[in-house]
Order: C-alpha cells, then sequence, then structure tokens
C-alpha cells in the first residue's frame, strides 16, 4: 500500500498532537525512571541496592510493561473514531478523497509513533545507563525486549482501534477497553490456570500452549522468557514447557496477526457502520 | 452532472429516501428544504458518494461510479458540513494546511477569497478560541482548498449574524462569477434559500414532494395568491365581497384585509375590487413564498 500525502498528513497529526500535549514527553520520562528505579532498587529486598544484571532486570520490567503499555495503548486509540465523530469533523474526513483505508492507517501509523517514541527514547536512555553499569553484553537482549515492547503496544493500538469503531457511544468504548485490560492482563491467565486445575492436566502443552498464543501479552512474555532463558521465573513461567515449535520468528508471526485481524476488522466495521 | 434516478436508501425498515429523481445542473444553484428527518441529509451523503443507495441510480456524467470513481469524483466537490470543530489546538492556518492535504488541495487556491472570510490575525490563533461564526467561515474555506465544481453547503449560514450570512454569500456568488461552480444549499432557512437558489426540491418522509424552479413551484402546486387591501374606515363591505366571489382565509385587523386567493377566482375577485375602489386605499396580490410552499406541502 502506498502511503499517501493525505495518510502522511493525517499521522503527522496525530503524532505532533502527542508531542504538543506532552504525552510523549512525559511518558518517555516514567518509562526511563520506572526502568532505572527496577534495576538499581530490584535487590533491595535482599538488603543491597545496586544494579542487577540486565536479565533479571528485564523480567522485572517484562512483569510491569506487560499492564502499562497495553493501557496506554488502549487508552490512546479508544476514543480515536469516536472523538472525530463527537466533534462533526468525521463527516469532512469521509466526504474528502480519501478511502476508508488512508484515514484509518493515517490515523494508526500516526498513534503507532506516538506509542513508540517514549518505548524507545524512554527505554533506550535508561538502556544505556543499563549496559554502561552491568556491560554490552546484554544490550541485545535488552534491544529485543524494546522492540517486543513496541510490538506490545501496536497489537493493543490495534486492538482498541477495533473497539472504537464497533462501539458508539464513547461511554461504551471506554467500559469496554478497560474490560479487554483486564480480560487480556488478568482474567485470560487466571481463567487458563482455573481450567487447568479443573481439568486435572489434561489438556496437553500443545493445547496449553496454543491457548497462550491467543493472548498477546501471554506471547509477549514468552518472546521476552525465550530471550532472557534462565530468568523465566520472574515471568512467572517456569513450570511452562513450551513445544518446540515456539520460536522466536512464530510468535512475531502471531503478533503480526494480532496487529492485522483487528485492524483490518476496523476497516470492515467502519465501512459496515459508516458507509452503508 | 448528478442525475438521480428512482433513488432509494433504507436503514433496516426506514425508508429515509424513497425513489427520489431530480437532476443537478452544472452551473446551478439548488436548494434543498425540508424538515428534520425528511431525508435531506441521506440525500447529501448519497450526493457525496458516502453511502451507496439500495435502490435506483445516481449518474455522475452520464456514468455510474465504483467506489475508486467516487473518491476521484470528491477531488471536485466541496463540502461544508452543518457542525464541524475542527481540532481546539491547531490555528486557523494549520487547519487549513491539514484540510488540504488531506483533500489534496492547497491554502493558496482560496488565496483570493481567505483574507474576505478570516483576518490574518484569527488564522494565526488557536481554532478553540474561535467564535461559531469564525468556525462557518473555516468552514467555508476549507470546502474551497480544492477549487470544487460542485460545492454542497450543510447549514451554511447557522450561527452567522446578518452580515456574517451576507458575506458568506458574496464569497460564494464571487467564485462562481470567476469559474462554473454547481452549489447545493441544504437550509431551513427558507428566506435564504428563496432568495439565493435557482431551482428548489422538498423533502418530506424521504420523497421529493416538488422540485423545480420557484414559479413551477407555486403554479404546480396550485397555491393561492395572497391579498392584501387597506381598507377605509373599517368598512367592512369589501369582507363580505371578497367571501362571495371565492377568496378564503380571510382576515381583518386595523384597517388591513387579507385573504387568500385562489387562482381560479383571480379575476372574477380582482374585478370585484376594481368595482369597489371607494371601499379601499390600497391593495395589493403576490405569489405565495417559498415558506408558504413549505407549509402548503407539510
Amino acid at each position: 500500500m502506498v502511503f499517501t500525502d493525505a495518510m502522511k498528513a493525517i499521522a503527522h497529526k496525530e503524532v505532533s498532537d502527542k508531542l504538543k500535549s506532552k504525552w510523549v514527553g512525559v511518558i518517555t520520562v516514567g518509562f526511563a525512571l520506572f526502568t532505572i528505579i527496577i534495576a538499581y532498587f530490584g535487590t533491595a529486598t535482599s538488603g543491597v541496592a545496586s544494579f542487577r544484571n540486565m536479565e533479571a532486570t528485564i523480567a522485572s520490567l517484562t512483569s510491569l510493561v506487560i499492564y502499562f503499555i497495553p493501557l496506554l495503548a488502549l487508552t490512546l486509540g479508544g476514543g480515536v473514531i469516536a472523538d472525530e465523530r463527537d466533534r462533526h469533523n468525521l463527516e469532512f474526513y469521509l466526504a474528502s478523497p480519501i478511502s476508508v483505508t488512508e484515514f484509518i492507517t493515517g490515523k494508526f501509523i500516526g498513534l503507532a509513533i506516538a506509542l513508540t517514541l517514549p518505548a524507545v527514547f524512554g527505554f533506550g536512555l535508561s538502556g544505556i545507563v543499563l549496559v554502561a553499569k552491568t556491560g554490552l553484553g546484554s544490550a541485545g537482549s535488552f534491544l529485543i525486549f524494546v522492540v517486543n515492547s513496541v510490538i506490545l503496544g501496536i497489537i493493543f493500538l490495534s486492538i482498541s482501534f477495533l473497539v472504537s469503531v464497533v462501539f458508539y457511544e464513547r461511554s461504551k468504548v471506554i467500559a469496554f477497553t478497560i474490560f479487554l485490560w483486564l480480560f487480556f492482563t488478568i482474567l485470560y491467565d487466571m481463567g487458563l490456570v482455573g481450567v487447568l486445575v479443573v481439568t486435572k492436566g489434561i489438556l496437553s502443552p500443545k493445547i496449553f500452549s496454543f491457548l497462550l498464543m491467543l493472548n498477546p501479552v501471554d506471547v509477549y512474555r514468552i518472546i521476552n522468557f525465550l530471550t532472557i532463558g534462565k530468568y523465566m521465573i520472574f515471568l512467572g513461567m517456569s513450570s511452562v514447557d513450551l513445544p518446540s515449535f515456539i520460536k522466536a520468528p512464530v510468535l512475531w508471526g502471531i503478533c503480526l496477526l494480532w496487529i492485522v485481524i483487528p485492524l483490518m476488522s476496523s476497516y470492515y466495521f467502519f465501512k459496515k457502520r459508516y458507509l452503508e | 452532472m448528478l442525475k438521480f434516478q428512482q433513488v432509494s436508501k433504507n436503514y433496516a425498515d426506514v425508508k429515509a429516501v424513497d425513489s427520489v429523481s431530480f437532476e443537478l445542473k452544472v452551473g446551478e444553484m439548488f436548494g434543498l428544504v425540508g424538515p428534520n428527518g425528511s431525508g435531506k441529509s441521506t440525500l447529501l451523503k448519497i450526493m457525496l458518494g458516502i453511502i451507496r443507495p439500495t435502490a435506483g441510480e445516481l449518474l455522475v456524467n452520464g456514468e455510474r461510479l465504483s467506489e475508486k470513481g467516487w473518491q476521484s469524483f470528491r477531488k471536485t466537490i466541496g463540502f461544508m458540513p452543518e457542525r464541524i470543530s475542527f481540532y481546539d489546538n491547531l490555528t486557523g492556518s494549520e487547519t487549513l494546511t491539514l484540510f488540504a492535504r488531506i483533500k489534496g488541495g492547497s491554502v493558496n487556491n482560496i488565496s483570493d477569497i481567505l483574507d474576505k472570510l478570516l483576518t490574518r490575525g484569527v488564522l494565526d490563533r488557536r481554532v478553540g478560541g474561535y467564535s461559531k461564526g469564525m468556525r462557518q467561515r473555516l468552514n467555508l474555506a476549507q470546502a474551497l482548498l480544492n477549487t470544487p465544481s460542485l460545492l454542497i453547503l450543510d447549514e451554511p449560514t447557522s450561527g452567522l449574524d446578518p452580515i456574517g450570512t451576507r458575506e458568506l454569500y458574496d464569497i460564494i456568488d464571487n467564485v462562481r462569477q470567476k469559474r462554473p461552480l454547481t452549489v447545493v444549499l441544504s437550509s431551513h432557512i427558507l428566506a435564504e434559500i428563496e432568495e439565493k437558489v435557482t431551482r428548489v426540491g422538498v423533502m418530506k418522509s424521504g420523497v421529493l414532494k416538488a422540485c423545480g424552479t420557484l414559479d413551477e413551484l407555486y403554479e404546480g402546486l396550485n397555491l393561492p395568491l395572497k391579498l392584501y387591501i387597506t381598507i377605509k374606515d373599517k368598512d367592512v363591505r369589501l369582507e363580505e365581497i371578497l367571501k362571495r366571489d371565492g377568496a378564503v382565509d380571510i382576515t381583518c385587523s386595523n384597517g388591513h384585509l387579507m385573504a387568500d386567493l385562489p387562482r381560479e377566482h383571480k379575476f372574477k375577485v380582482l374585478s370585484s375590487i376594481l368595482e369597489h375602489k371607494n371601499l379601499f386605499v390600497d391593495f395589493s396580490v403576490r405569489e405565495p413564498n417559498l415558506e408558504e410552499v413549505f407549509f402548503g406541502i407539510h
């Protein structure tokens, strides 16, 4: 698909809005501080405060990022269509010589950039400090963690677009966004563990792994787990015996599906709701 | 330019537009009137290619358009929606630059009229601080960014004072003098429509009840003429004569007599009035106005 001038204009507006409102700045500083604090005070429970090794830091960060990034992404994209409709700007876009794909993709790319900037700069700046303190050896793992975190954000941004298109009223968008966040970060895994207990281990590892793939948060956890290996215990996944086909490229492929499917569904539902 | 052939649009069981047929001619100013919920907005959306008709056809310059074709045709349409808030954090200039990029137009296209719409100082201010009138002017400016050949105005003077209304129409007239511009004007202000348009369509419950020039509408609907007489010394004899000769809805107050004059009785009534010159000071007869046409239909 060609990145048209209209798409660039729409995307640029979204990025500059988030920059002007200091949203990007605040989240960047938040991510940086958050990483440094976790890296430095992570060992405080053992009576010593100092920079830990990178893998342990990544494990701790992963446990927290799964709550923060989905929440940020869902709130960022949840109101994207409702806002335009409430401000009556949507009529202008619909009457303009642009396609639904250009409109939604332009918005999506803009917000994806706005979400990527804090992750890259916030984690990036703190990553430089960590590398300086713990050595260059684990820089690659941290880089992969940053990339995975960006992907997690984009997945939830895509989901939020779908919510924004499917639900007409802003209050419903907010309510369903909160529900989705709870579902993917807490309820899904709780339910899965419940099923495991109730079925007394009848579920094979393959089925269990497949069920994990249905939750992008679990996919994110597993990719990071594959990156940091022995520190998987920090992610609460030490007892999970993953089948051999679960490798990083497969998981990234699943992530891609998690981005593409909700976004394509957004196009479909948008056309159905506004153009029929 | 645009030809509606038995166009209908249904939403579930509701017929928003029902078998509408009319043609929009190049360079004309067409008025669309009707109460809320009469199907005007749906018809405008069909005209803009935003929604497709459930039945019937809409031909653009004699052709049926595909989705791509509509996208391309919209490059030649300027649309001024009834309500648009823009973005409070952008200035007027930034808004126009953004909208120009989206529409594939340029702010330079409206450089000759922009200063008549909004001053430099206003354009440099954030839209969040704009009055309703300023937003409407910005709305017209964005509609003209792509030098459209079809301009669709949905309640364009909503929120404008009489001077602002006059200025807005002057700008549109100014553009029309320079190049052929077809205008569709949807408004609740019937006097505005009456003054500006060459033809008008009257919608009711999704149906185009009447369509044509104002004269055609008056004749087609066979609405009575309006008769006004200033009588002498509050003499009521003329009232009796009018009643006898076929005038209806006669009211008399403070020496002024008003009546509806069915067209088939006009010669008889007017002859009687002239035979009784001693009973009145002055009299006038006029065609019904658009408001009376509107209420005649509704």
